[in-house]
């Protein structure tokens, strides 16, 4: 830096040194001071003055250019991508995993559905036997809170041997009288049991109390009520038994079609391996002969030349497999219509409902998706008819597939795939959830600073707000992880919260947590530029609505924030693309799990992890191997990113321009 | 409260008081701005307040309508203000209310950035006012008492901000005088304008005077001259002298008065 800048001093101070004695505004100035001794030195253009100007110049300039050599860049390593994505997609099609994928597709439909029926079928047995539940696990909980309390003093016994000699038994004598004393304290402090009686909770504290140190198998209520737990459930599930058998049935019904898969899978692999390990080839070809045409001496060009004719591959011979997968399409097709009919009986012998409603919700669930999955096992043959490993993928199948696509697949051995639909939504959500937060907190305080709070309190509000922008982010990630994440889950188990939609909350990292986060860190830039909105409007109209007679609460809802608007809604603006932007927090707290979040699950949906695209460039940039097309799909990511922040920026500027208007 | 259009004019030579003012005494911090000052408004009439810079003469006013409250640090420290014979420091004052009946127009125009429409229901509409038609009309009469409505009928929602000054003053005077108040205050309101304007807007006062009370803070002694019908005028937080304009201007009684008023110092 200190290098381009003084090399831009010198340029601007040569440049000036031709217009020096044209400036009217340099003579005017240099006649209105008095003259120096060194006058004839400075007219050549060695003035301090100019020299800091210049200094402070060349670093503005240096940003821009800064900052134009990262678009650069990112242009380069990114728009790389989509060639390279096209030839991935076409060697997917040309090696036949598409096709495979059809079935598979099929397939995998089929064993979520299983898995619904299944958490339905084990929903309503363990809804069933919710006492007996709760019953053995408060008591197992107790028993081993209790054990881990006393486990260091009672593994030192049973490290020890029975002691032989004097000493050895005196010692053992005081780990004992340790033992017990630990075990005193540890039955002081138990846990609460509110679904035992209390017989049979001081039932338990006594054989706790009584337990010899040596003793491996658990206390006899434990056992008692593990065992009441499993005859409850036994019993809960025979009126269930033909529904049990309904799910068993179809769960075989897709076996064929697994197997089928499996094996086809096998060869298109091979073949896929086949064409990589060509085009590799191909690739290294190319850089020897571009190494041969820029050689200068002739016999080195040579050598480099004819190293390229022996790289040159073979083609590799891709029909003779394709031609065996294609053969195989009566056969597929046959399975498909096997699985429908299958899958259509089935429908009509599951219940229509269950007692318990966490059951009922996975069945409705289930049965909502069974007419699409059986219009897509009708629509698979026609599908599989038409496929062809022949046709073109456009640089248009690329782009489209990178927008819209909705799996981000990456490092795995079928097939890579990068669609950012999954990450576009998930920075989406955990946004809407920061800014639902952030924007009343943080436009409601700046609206109190700014009009209604004494002098006194604007000096502790302000600067603690702003304070929270100092925290760094990895800081507010763990803490967000550790505590926040923890004790949200601890609440949404609690019973009489859970009418909450999406309670109990099944992952500790969601989008819910990283929305939290990111509006804590999202409030102090709204609330400072909402203050500064507010501060700029003219005190005249304050002045002319009170003397108007509004009172002071109707100024500030009538006369300021209206005034204000634009720019509050800049500092709307400027937040979203704070957290648009934010890394370290989602990457800590939003879970990344990579899929677009269950929507049928309502405002549940909020509690599901997810991922964000800037988390993923985080996490995956450092593994990924350089030029790669993963490698390049992640700065496409980061482009898209570049963009979108820019336009928010470009939207909140116009905003604010608008009010100094 | 007066009524704009229905109420019969008042002779000037009425000599009730709308607001009296008693040994009022103010200060800024430390400062003392105002000293003592004894003074009654008299209903129906102009009273102009001259003076140099810093004299006092915008403080006493707007320590009439208690706007000197949202600033910091100031109080009134003897004295009072009686307005319709109610003392406006009394606690039981409403200031929110006491402003509805004590209007201001300030130096500089400053309309809401809203349309003209929008600007006069101010005042109506912060009362609670619902009734469109009601609005409407106070919108109307009030432009048309300014001398507004022939300029402005055509473009009513389009914003105020589009108005010439002159335009935009006299927009401030119809919001005001749209809450029917019983006294405007008038802080320099043509000490921005052009002399058309200014003239627009001296005819307006003398037109309105039968139906407000008005108080003037000028620099412009011709100004003062023109309009007013009682003349004050203030050196160094104290009230000099105060009388009849005609006299004032002709026959002032205090040599510091004649001095200011001829011009040599100000």
């Amino acid at each position: 830096m200190g290098i381009v800048g003084s090399f831009r001093d010198a340029h601007f101070l040569a440049k000036h040194r031709q217009s020096n004695s044209t400036s009217p505004g340099t003579m005017a100035h240099e006649e209105s001071s008095p003259p120096k001794p060194s006058h004839r030195f400075q007219r050549k253009g060695f003035s301090y003055e100019r020299l800091i100007k210049y200094f402070f110049a060349s670093n503005a300039g240096l940003t821009i250019v800064i900052l134009v050599l990262i678009m650069v860049f990112l242009l380069k390593e990114g728009l790389g991508f989509f060639p390279g994505y096209r030839r991935e997609l076409e060697t997917y099609r040309i090696a036949g995993l598409e096709f495979v994928d059809i079935s598979r597709k099929n397939l995998t439909a089929h064993e979520q559905l299983t898995s619904l029926l299944n958490r339905a079928y084990f929903a309503e047995i363990n809804g069933k036997s919710n006492r007996e539940m709760r019953r053995t696990q408060e008591a197992s909980a107790l028993f081993n809170a209790f054990s881990d309390r006393i486990a260091p003093t009672r593994d030192l016994i049973l490290n020890n041997p029975q002691g032989e000699t004097d000493a050895n038994t005196g010692m053992l004598a005081t780990l004992r009288a340790n033992f017990e004393k630990q075990r005193e304290k540890a039955l002081e402090k138990l846990l609460p049991t509110p679904h035992l009686t209390a017989g049979e909770r001081r039932q338990l504290i006594d054989s706790l109390r009584n337990r010899p140190a040596e003793a491996a198998e658990d206390p006899p209520l434990v056992t008692t009520l593990a065992a009441e737990f499993a005859a409850a459930q036994q019993k809960n599930s025979e009126p269930l038994q033909a529904y049990r058998s309904t799910i068993d049935t179809f769960e075989s019904a897709g076996a064929d079609l697994g197997a089928a898969i499996m094996e086809m899978t096998e060869s298109v692999t091979a073949t896929k391996e086949k064409l990589q390990s060509a085009d590799i080839l191909e690739k290294d070809r190319k850089t020897l002969l571009s190494a041969a045409s820029n050689a200068k001496d002739p016999a080195e060009r040579e050598k480099l030349r004819s190293e390229a004719e022996a790289a040159l591959a073979e083609k590799p011979d891709i029909d003779t497999p394709i031609q065996a997968l294609l053969e195989r399409r009566p056969d597929c097709i046959r399975l498909h219509q096997e699985l429908k009919t299958a899958a259509a009986g089935i429908i009509s012998q599951i219940p229509q409902s269950l007692t318990e409603s966490d059951a009922n919700r996975l069945l409705k669930a289930a049965r909502n998706a069974w007419p699409v999955f059986l219009a897509d096992l009708d629509a698979a043959p026609q599908k599989i008819n038409r496929w062809k490993h022949t046709d073109m993928v456009p640089l248009s199948d690329a782009i489209l597939s990178f927008l819209t696509g909705k799996d981000w697949v990456t490092g795995g051995e079928w097939q890579d795939f990068y669609g950012i639909l999954p990450l576009a939504v998930g920075s989406l959500m955990i946004a809407i959830v920061a800014l639902v937060i952030a924007i009343p907190v943080g436009i409601g305080s700046a609206i109190y600073v700014n009009q209604f709070a004494a002098r006194r309190e604007q000096a502790l509000v302000k600067p603690v707000i702003e304070f929270i922008q100092a925290i760094p982010s990895v800081v507010l990630g763990f803490v967000g992880i550790l505590v926040f994440g923890t004790v949200l889950r601890e609440i949404s188990v609690m019973d009489s919260l859970q009418w909450v939609p999406g309670f109990p909350i099944e992952e500790r990292l969601n989008i819910f947590t990283a929305g939290c986060l990111l509006a804590l860190m999202s409030i102090p830039t709204i609330f400072s530029l909402a203050e500064d909105a507010l501060n700029n409007v003219p005190s005249a109209y304050a002045e002319a609505s009170e003397a108007l007679g509004a009172s002071h609460v109707q100024t500030t809802f009538r006369v300021m924030i209206p005034a204000a608007f634009s720019g509050i809604l800049a500092a709307i603006l400027l937040g979203f693309g704070r957290v648009i932007g934010e890394t370290m927090v989602v990457l800590l707290v939003a879970g990344n799990r990579i899929k677009i979040p269950d929507f049928s699950a309502g405002l549940g949906t909020f509690f599901q992890p997810t991922h964000t695209l800037t988390g993923i460039i985080a996490q995956e940039l450092g593994e990924v191997p350089l030029g790669s097309v993963h490698y390049r799909a992640l700065f496409v990511v980061g482009i898209l990113l570049f963009v979108v922040v820019l336009g928010i920026n470009a939207t909140a500027h116009h905003f604010v321009n608008r009010v100094k208007k | 409260m007066n009524d704009l259009v229905d109420k019969p004019s008042v002779a000037p030579t009425t000599t009730a008081a709308a607001v009296e003012i008693r040994n009022l005494s103010f200060s800024y911090g430390s400062s003392q701005a105002l000293k003592d000052i004894t003074l009654d408004l008299t209903e129906n009439e102009v009273t102009a307040f001259i003076g140099p810079s810093g004299c006092g003469k915008s403080t006493l006013l707007r320590c009439i309508n208690r706007m000197n409250d949202e600033i910091i640090g100031t109080r009134v420290t003897q004295g009072e203000i009686l307005v319709k014979g109610v003392n406006i420091h009394h606690p039981s004052v409403d200031v929110v209310k006491l402003r509805r009946d004590v209007g201001m127009v300030f130096q500089k125009s400053n309309p809401f950035p809203s349309s003209i429409f929008e600007n006069v229901a101010f005042g109506l509409r912060m009362r609670g006012e619902r009734n469109k038609s009601v609005i409407a009309q106070t919108v109307e009469e009030s432009l048309k008492a300014a001398a507004l409505w022939d300029e402005v009928k055509d473009r009513l929602h389009e914003s105020a901000l589009g108005l010439s000054g002159g335009q935009q003053q006299r927009l401030c005077i119809a919001r005001t005088i749209a809450v029917k108040p019983l006294v405007v205050l008038m802080d320099e309101p043509c000490s921005a304008l052009d002399p058309i304007a200014t003239a627009k807007v001296e005819e307006l006062i003398w037109q309105l005077k039968h139906h407000y009370t008005f108080v003037i803070v000028t620099h412009n002694m011709q100004q003062a001259a023109r309009v007013s019908d009682r003349t004050a005028f203030f050196y160094m937080g104290e009230m000099v002298e105060f009388s009849a304009t005609k006299r004032i201007f002709s026959n002032p009684r205090v040599r510091k008065t004649e001095e200011y008023i001829t011009g040599r110092f100000g």
